[in-house]
């Protein structure tokens, strides 16, 4: 399949430039039909159809009976409070963290770090994370018996807590090094030193130059990042199994629980709960949106203002505070996970496990290659697929401006979004009735193609900036000197986009590798993947396994960032302007 | 998807494929069943969260392939419900053969589900060799599925009885019933606590305590009655008011699984967890998952035991290799080693007595292990309440505890 | 009334950019520096706006209107630039690109009032609602210039403001840049390697 878009993609760029356009419709077939589907067959059951149920009636009774469960209420709450939290909490750190360290060697550190910090599983953070903060855990380990006086942990309420605070903090520290990717991709684009420098030449102290200069021409190419955590943050199954509160769970957990419930009328409530997280999904985007178009309003018009001081101005020095809370955390739970893989046992109030053991590995080992192997190809496949179809479709966009001609495909092109707005429990269901009906689960070709629906936009998201500032004239040159054009698209633009290239396709291959929900869906239990393996050991109890899981997951997409930095320096060892 | 001729047809389509598929395997003996298991590929679906269970698996995954040439997949899931679902959508999308589920493992409510909405193979657990060597006698359970009759549609695979683990590093005298369990928990405030509902191991505990403390006893195994819901149960709802604001994190949050629960036995955040499985403290000992000081009680008067089984969905596309399977985890070889607590240690379904002196001699070899409880100390096992039972518990839990 | 450096040097490692610099520009008058690309023309101009990147060592004074700008931070420094880009803000418009160099204190219709005032004496008159990005190079570099004069800088630093713009345009926007910078009558530092941009043909070599 790869090989034969692989040649329409030749074909398209030898050919003439117009068929270039197949790359958008071809992008939006992926997408949207597939997903509108996934929902209609999702949603089926909420109106009270059900065949294998032996329902066919219309019916809103699954609404009442959800609209009626002692336990919506508590869920909503923790639902909203985490979702909307986690993602203003994360974009505000973000942004903190770029206006107050921007040009600094911390900037230089944390921009380092993202690779290691993206490769990190959300689950594997979670279940690191918890271990950090729980009253049995390291932090307070550090501390007992001497100087706390604790010998058993104390009975406080510090994980799991029924206001999803720690799942919050959670989400926090895992989205925020996601968008600071995309505020160093975003700023890639603007001459941020240089309009520093202007500004402060203006008299501008630097916040008030974030706030005037740089975020309102950065904001644009932060929005949608922004409004996938949101999603992501309000429909999160997994962070909120591990350290989201228990009595009532999130909505995402409850959904999810009446979807396996052995009592199968549990599924009507749940297709009526995925349907409900779908509208406070939306609710929540509208929202985010009304309200960036309020913050707009209000700040043209103070923009003018004239006021040169930022009352913020004694704060600055917290961002290396928050950086470092940041990267500390992060070692920390990784530091853990490290010490359980290698530990035989590791009891309150031990700083260092009693015991090591390597037993925790060697016995893993040889179960770890099937999955690790699955992973990998499923990974790698769905993002050369990607990034066939996201350059395609980022030339066709170019060709289209050159030429000025509108393109209803590629204006439509926000769709590929559409999975990273919708929450995957709201339509995957539908998506696996869908592939049972025409008999496609559980092949590579259906694996490659759910995970592609993933991978896809966050490659684009990834590349977009870059590839939009690719000085097209490199490639004039090329031409001007012989080449023909598909030539020069090869030899000069592939050639020096490869590190962003490279480094987009590392973000998809660790999110392919992520991928839990989907697997399982489309999988048909034939794709024993390191995730699916990892999610079903943290069903269990043993944290040492789980940890050689986690860390083994956490390895894989490292690898997938360690390849994309470190074949262009070896390609261009000679090549000092490609190094940055 | 809804219209009526479609289901009507497609119901048709399931009644000529069992006829068809299933009349001649029906009809088949043993040995063509082994015949025909010969090179098929059996899915075998199940929670896969303890190494210890995988690890076992994939013994008896190596020995059917040696001995029949039946390649076993094991694909671990967190929750056999997502299984269930995906038979369900198979059964939705029409898929009445070629199902992705051979063999599962699963019981009580995922059972009744699967019973009721024909997603199961009809009887067949009558024709295995190995099925004659169960306890039906003494351990009715076997037949009856959380009192739901198995009519030989899954095959006895473990037996479990609840019991509680506590550190004895802490607790000198274990309490032996409810009412001490909530003295106990008032004088160690915050270390006891139970899985919320709906997770199995927290429904059980409720059952466990509405079974010990009603004094009705009876009514519970029939369908529940909505009227003498309220008198039947008022004791349990006293009892857990009383208990909830002593338990860890003074009940503001429970954990979610019976895992977690010996996860923070080991962590000593509490001293009182529980388990289905008698030798699960021995087993957690040898791998150094639980410290060296845990041990097991049960209350008086018995506990709650059921059965987990084996299933095969109606759509397997390898019921022959499935069936063979779930035979050779039946056999003697396979129950004795199950048994183990240095390997897992999941009570056998067998009855010793039909056993031949030379396979009784597999399960005498067997060390019971430092934390478990002879047959003797286990005490009585009580029965599972009325499945309906749980469903009306559950909702009222939920409503008191869960908002 | 000037800007005065002395014995300016900056290095980066153990390498030395350039030979140790001292010079006066007094007010109204345009020094030159000249110099081949890669020189640390450039450099030098961040150091007297106190821009310099991490990584560089600096030392010799740099003192304006008598008082010393070593240490002081950038934005309090009244030091101007001008580059060759024009460095337009795009999410503003003319009037808000020049309007954002105003001190605060300014009334809106006094602001308004000033840019008017300003575009008017420099050709652009009405230009005031114009998205920056319908402008030609000329006019930006004119409304760049003023919106760096119009923040009262007490000197100016230009960053070979003349190298991207047209041969036919290049003499004009040259003229309008001395006059201006005439008329504030303030210090003014340019560094290019063209030697023709000098205003008076002098100009001093950067080694």
């Amino acid at each position: 399949m790869a090989e034969a878009l692989f040649k329409i993609a030749v074909s398209a760029m030898s050919g003439r430039r117009n068929r270039l356009k197949i790359f958008p419709a071809l992008t939006l077939a992926v997408f949207l039909l597939p997903i509108l589907v996934g929902l209609l067959f999702t949603w089926a059951p909420a109106f009270g159809y059900l065949s294998a149920a032996g329902s066919n009636r219309f019916s809103l009774e699954p609404f009442a009976t959800l609209l009626h469960h002692p336990s919506l209420p508590g869920a909503l709450r923790s639902t909203f409070i985490s979702g909307i939290g986690a993602s203003l909490m994360s974009l505000g750190l973000a942004l903190w963290i770029a206006a107050t360290l921007y040009g600094s060697r911390l900037w230089s550190t944390i921009e380092l770090s993202l690779a290691p910090l993206l490769s990190l599983p959300h689950a594997a953070f979670a279940i690191g994370f918890s271990f950090l903060i729980a009253p049995s855990g390291w932090l307070i380990r550090s501390v007992s018996p001497f100087p706390s006086g604790f010998t058993y942990p104390p009975d406080w309420t510090t994980n799991g807590d029924p206001w999803a605070i720690s799942l919050t903090l959670t989400m926090l520290f895992k989205e925020t090094p996601f968008l600071l990717l995309m505020i160093f991709s975003g700023l890639s684009r603007l001459d941020v030193r240089r309009t520093i420098w202007v500004g402060r030449s203006l008299g501008y102290h630097r916040l008030r130059i974030w706030t005037r200069l740089i975020i309102p021409q950065l904001y644009p190419m932060l929005r949608l990042p922004l409004l996938a955590v949101l999603a992501y943050s309000l429909s999160v199954v997994d962070l909120a199994y591990i350290i989201g509160p228990s009595l009532p769970p999130t909505l995402a957990v409850l959904i999810d629980r009446w979807f396996h419930d052995p009592d199968i009328s549990s599924r009507f409530v749940g297709a009526a709960g995925a349907l409900l997280l779908l509208l406070v999904t939306l609710a929540c985007i509208s929202s985010a949106l009304v309200l960036e178009y309020l913050i707009s309003k209000i700040a043209s018009r103070k923009i003018l203002d004239g006021r040169r001081k930022s009352p913020f101005e004694l704060l600055v020095g917290s961002g290396s505070f928050y950086a470092l809370i940041l990267l500390g955390v992060n070692v920390l739970s990784l530091t853990a996970l490290m010490l359980w893989s290698v530990a035989h046992s590791w009891r309150f109030p031990h700083f260092f496990p009693a015991r090591f053991s390597f037993s925790n590995w060697s016995t893993a080992l040889s179960h770890l290659l099937e999955p690790v192997f699955v992973s990998a190809l499923a990974a790698f496949l769905s993002c050369l697929l990607a990034i066939i179809l996201v350059v395609g479709c980022f030339e066709n966009e170019q060709n289209l401006a050159r030429s000025r001609i509108d393109s209803i495909s590629q204006r439509s092109l926000w769709i590929i979004y559409l999975p990273l707005l919708i929450p995957q429990i709201s339509f995957l269901f539908g998506i696996q009735v869908l592939l049972i009906i025409f008999n496609l689960e559980g092949s590579w070709g259906t694996l490659i193609w759910i995970h592609l629906v993933f991978v896809l936009p966050y490659v684009f998201l990834t590349l977009a900036n870059t590839y939009r500032s690719y000085d097209q004239r490199y490639s004039y040159v090329g031409t001007a000197l012989g080449a023909r054009p598909l030539r020069s698209f090869f030899r000069v633009k592939l050639i020096m986009l490869t590190k962003p290239i490279l480094f987009s396709m590392a973000v998809g291959f660790g999110v392919s590798i992520a991928q839990y929900l989907p697997t399982l869906y489309v999988g048909a239990g034939r794709f024993a993947t390191i995730t699916t393996e990892t999610v079903s050991l943290a069903s269990g109890s043993d944290r040492r396994v789980m940890a050689v899981y986690a860390l083994s997951q956490f390895l894989l997409a490292l690898t997938g960032f360690l390849t994309a930095i470190v074949l262009p320096a070896i390609m261009f060892r000679n090549r000092r302007a490609m190094q940055n | 998807m809804a219209y009526c001729p479609k289901r009507l047809l497609s119901i048709v389509i399931v009644m000529l494929t069992i006829m068809l598929n299933l009349a001649p395997a029906l009809a088949r003996d043993w040995p063509q069943i082994i015949a025909a298991a010969r090179g098929q590929t059996v899915y075998f679906n199940g929670w896969g969260g303890s190494e210890v269970i995988n690890r076992y698996i994939s013994w008896a995954a190596g020995q059917v392939n040696q001995r029949y040439g039946i390649t076993v997949k094991h694909v671990k899931v967190a929750d056999i419900g997502d299984v269930v679902s995906r038979i369900l959508a198979e059964k939705s999308g029409g898929r009445t053969s070629g199902g992705s589920v051979d063999l599962m493992w699963i019981n009580g409510e995922n059972f009744h589900a699967m019973k009721d909405n024909g997603l199961l193979l009809p009887p067949y657990t009558q024709m295995f060799p190995n099925y004659r060597l169960v306890d039906t006698e003494n351990k009715v359970s076997t037949l009856f599925d959380f009192t739901v009759p198995v009519d030989n549609q899954e095959s006895p695979w473990g037996m479990a009885q609840l019991v509680f683990l506590y550190d004895s590093e802490v607790v000198n005298d274990p309490p032996s019933t409810m009412a001490e369990l909530l003295e106990f928990c008032k004088d160690h405030k915050g270390r006891f606590s139970y899985p919320a509902p709906p997770d199995f191991y927290g429904t059980t505990f409720i059952k466990q305590a509405l079974l010990e403390l009603t004094g009705e006893r009876e009514l519970l195994y029939k369908p529940v009655d909505i009227g003498k819901f309220d008198q039947v149960t008022a004791p349990l709802w006293v009892f857990l008011d009383a208990l909830h604001p002593h338990l860890w994190r003074g009940g503001k949050a429970q954990p979610k699984s019976a895992p977690e629960m010996k996860r923070l036995l080991a962590d000593r955040e509490i001293f009182i967890s529980l388990s289905f499985n008698p030798a699960e403290a021995s087993n957690a000992i040898a791998t150094g998952e639980l410290p060296e000081s845990i041990r097991t009680y049960v209350h008086e008067g018995g506990t709650i035991g059921n059965t987990h089984f084996l299933a095969i969905p109606f759509n397997s596309s390898a019921q022959e290799g499935a069936m063979v399977l779930a035979d050779f985890l039946l056999s003697p070889e396979a129950q004795a080693r199950k048994s183990d607590p240095s390997i897992w240690g999941d009570p056998t379904v067998l009855a010793l007595a039909k056993l031949s002196p030379e396979q009784r001699t597999l399960f005498d070899t067997i060390s019971l292990g430092v934390a478990s409880l002879s047959p003797e100390e286990l005490g009585p096992v009580i029965l599972e309440p009325h499945a309906s039972w749980v469903t009306a518990i559950e909702k009222e839990w939920l409503k008191r505890y869960s908002k | 009334m000037s800007l005065v450096l002395d014995s300016i040097k900056i290095s980066l490692g153990t390498v030395q950019l350039f030979k140790p610099l001292s010079l006066t520009a007094p007010p109204g008058s345009i020094v030159t520096l000249m110099g081949p690309s890669g020189c640390g023309k450039s450099t030098l101009l961040a150091s007297i706006c106190g821009m310099l990147d991490p990584g560089f060592s600096f030392s010799g004074t740099i003192a304006l209107n008598g008082r010393p700008l070593n240490g002081i931070e950038m934005e309090h420094r009244k030091v101007g630039i001008l580059f060759q880009d024009d460095l337009l803000f795009p999410h503003l418009d003319v009037f808000g690109n020049m309007a954002f160099g105003l001190p605060a204190r300014m009334s809106r219709r006094q602001k308004r009032e000033r840019v008017n005032n300003s575009l008017a004496a420099a050709g652009l008159e009405g230009f005031g609602a114009r998205d920056i990005a319908t402008l030609s190079g000329g006019q930006k570099s004119r409304v760049s210039l003023l919106r760096a004069l119009l923040a009262e800088p007490e000197a100016i630093l230009l960053d070979e403001p003349f190298s991207k713009l047209d041969e036919n345009l290049r003499g004009s926007i040259k003229q309008f840049v001395f006059d201006q910078i005439g008329l504030m009558n303030i210090p003014a530092l340019m560094v290019t390697h063209d030697r023709s941009d000098s205003a008076d043909g002098t100009y001093i070599e950067l080694k």
